[in-house]
C-alpha cells in the first residue's frame, strides 16, 4: 500500500517536473519582424578647402567659406599664402589659391559644372577672376567637367587698379569685402 | 457604361501625369552651392628701382648689374691720380686739385606709386660705413656721410626717371686699396 503510494507520488512528480520544463522551452523562443524602409535621395553638394598654396580659408570645409588676402600692395609685403603675379602701370594682380570639392551620392552623373558670380557689383578699382574668369553678377561657368570627391585647385585673382582713391582705384586702408556665389551643377 | 468608360480614361491620364510628373524630377539638374567671402586691405606702396640710364656705355655712364632692381652694383673699375690713369672707359675721371682726382658715373632713379594720391617724392641717401680719410663718395655734388640719410631732391615726379651721378673724390695721399661703399637710397612720398 506504502509502496504503491510512493510510486505514484513519485510519478507524479516527474509528471509535473515534465510540464515544467515543457513550458520553460517554450518561453525561450520569440519570433518578430521589423518591416524597414529607406528612401535614398540623389544629390550634391560644394565645400571649400584650404589649399597648402593658399591663404588658410575661415570655415573650410563648409559652402561658406571666407578668404582673407590681409594688406596687398603693388610693392609691398603680401600675407602667407597670396602672391604677385603682376604688376604694371594699371593694376597689380594678387592672387591665392583655393580648392573646391563636390560631393554626390545616387546619381549616375561622373563630373559636374562649376559656375560663379559676384554676390554684388565688384568695387570700385577691383575686378575678380576665378581661373582667368571675369566674375560679373551674372553666373558664368568655370569648369566644365570638374571630378566628384576630390579638391580641385582654382586661382583666385584679385585685380586691383594702381590709380589713386577717388581717381578709379580703390578705397585704402580699409578693409573690402566681396562675395562670390558658386554653384556646382551635376552634368 | 459610358460613365466607366470615362472614369477609367480619367485614372489613366492621372497616371500618366503623376509618372511625367516623377519624370521631370528625376531629370532635374542636381546643383549645390555655396559662398566664398573674400576680404582684402588695399595699402599705398611705392618703389624705387635703378635703370642705366640711356647713354650708358659713354664716358660717364658705366652699365649697372642687375639693372631694373632695388638692389644694383655699380663698378668705377681702377684708378690712381698719376697720370689720369683710370682702367674703365666708361667713367668720367679728372682731377679737381693739384691733388685729389674724382671718377664718377650716372645712372637713373625711378620711383613708382600705386593707389596713393601723393604728387610727388623726396629722394635722400647714406653710405654705409664711413670712408677712409681724404676719400668723399657724393651724389650730384652731395656728400654722402653714415650720420643719416643725406636729402638729395625734395619734389621729385614719380616714374621718370631722375639721373644721378656718383662721385668718388680720392687724394693723393690716400693709400692704395679697394673703395667700397653700399649707397642706401630712400624715397619717400610726399
Amino acid at each position: 500500500m506504502l509502496k504503491n503510494y510512493i510510486s505514484n507520488m513519485r510519478g507524479a512528480v516527474l509528471a509535473a517536473l515534465m510540464l515544467c520544463g515543457a513550458s520553460l522551452v517554450a518561453q525561450t523562443t520569440a519570433t518578430g519582424v521589423i518591416n524597414g524602409s529607406l528612401v535614398n535621395k540623389n544629390g550634391i553638394s560644394i565645400q571649400f578647402d584650404t589649399d597648402a598654396a593658399g591663404v588658410t580659408l575661415g570655415a573650410a570645409g563648409t559652402s561658406a567659406a571666407t578668404a582673407n588676402f590681409g594688406a596687398v600692395s603693388a610693392f609691398g609685403p603680401l600675407s602667407g599664402g597670396v602672391t604677385r603675379p603682376s604688376v604694371t602701370a594699371a593694376n597689380f594682380t594678387v592672387r591665392t589659391i583655393f580648392d573646391v570639392q563636390v560631393v554626390q551620392g545616387g546619381l549616375t552623373s561622373t563630373t559636374y559644372t562649376l559656375a560663379a558670380n559676384l554676390a554684388a557689383a565688384a568695387p570700385t578699382g577691383l575686378s575678380y577672376k576665378v581661373d582667368a574668369v571675369t566674375l560679373t553678377t551674372a553666373s558664368q561657368t568655370i569648369q566644365v567637367n570638374g571630378s566628384y570627391n576630390t579638391d580641385i585647385a582654382h586661382n583666385l585673382d584679385l585685380v586691383v587698379s594702381t590709380a589713386a582713391p577717388g581717381a578709379g582705384g580703390p578705397a585704402v586702408g580699409a578693409p573690402i569685402t566681396t562675395t562670390i556665389n558658386f554653384t556646382a551643377t551635376a552634368n | 457604361m459610358n460613365c466607366k468608360f470615362n472614369f477609367g480614361r480619367k485614372k489613366a491620364l492621372l497616371l500618366l501625369s503623376g509618372l511625367l510628373c516623377l519624370l521631370a524630377a528625376s531629370a532635374g539638374a542636381q546643383t549645390s552651392s555655396g559662398q566664398l567671402t573674400i576680404t582684402m586691405n588695399v595699402q599705398s606702396s611705392i618703389t624705387l628701382v635703378f635703370q642705366n640710364n640711356p647713354s650708358v656705355g659713354t664716358t660717364g655712364f658705366c652699365p649697372l648689374t642687375n639693372a631694373g632692381t632695388n638692389n644694383v652694383g655699380l663698378d668705377l673699375g681702377t684708378a690712381s691720380f698719376p697720370g689720369n690713369s683710370h682702367s674703365s672707359a666708361c667713367v668720367n675721371y679728372t682731377h679737381l686739385t693739384g691733388a685729389v682726382y674724382e671718377v664718377s658715373s650716372a645712372f637713373d632713379v625711378v620711383v613708382t606709386k600705386a593707389n596713393s594720391s601723393s604728387p610727388n617724392y623726396r629722394l635722400a641717401a647714406q653710405i654705409s660705413t664711413p670712408p677712409p680719410a681724404n676719400v668723399t663718395w657724393l651724389l650730384n655734388n652731395v656728400t654722402l656721410t653714415t650720420a643719416g640719410f643725406t636729402t638729395l631732391d625734395t619734389t621729385d615726379n614719380y616714374s621718370a626717371p631722375i639721373t644721378k651721378t656718383l662721385q668718388v673724390q680720392v687724394k693723393n695721399t690716400v693709400a692704395a686699396q679697394v673703395l667700397l661703399e653700399t649707397i642706401t637710397f630712400l624715397a619717400t612720398a610726399n
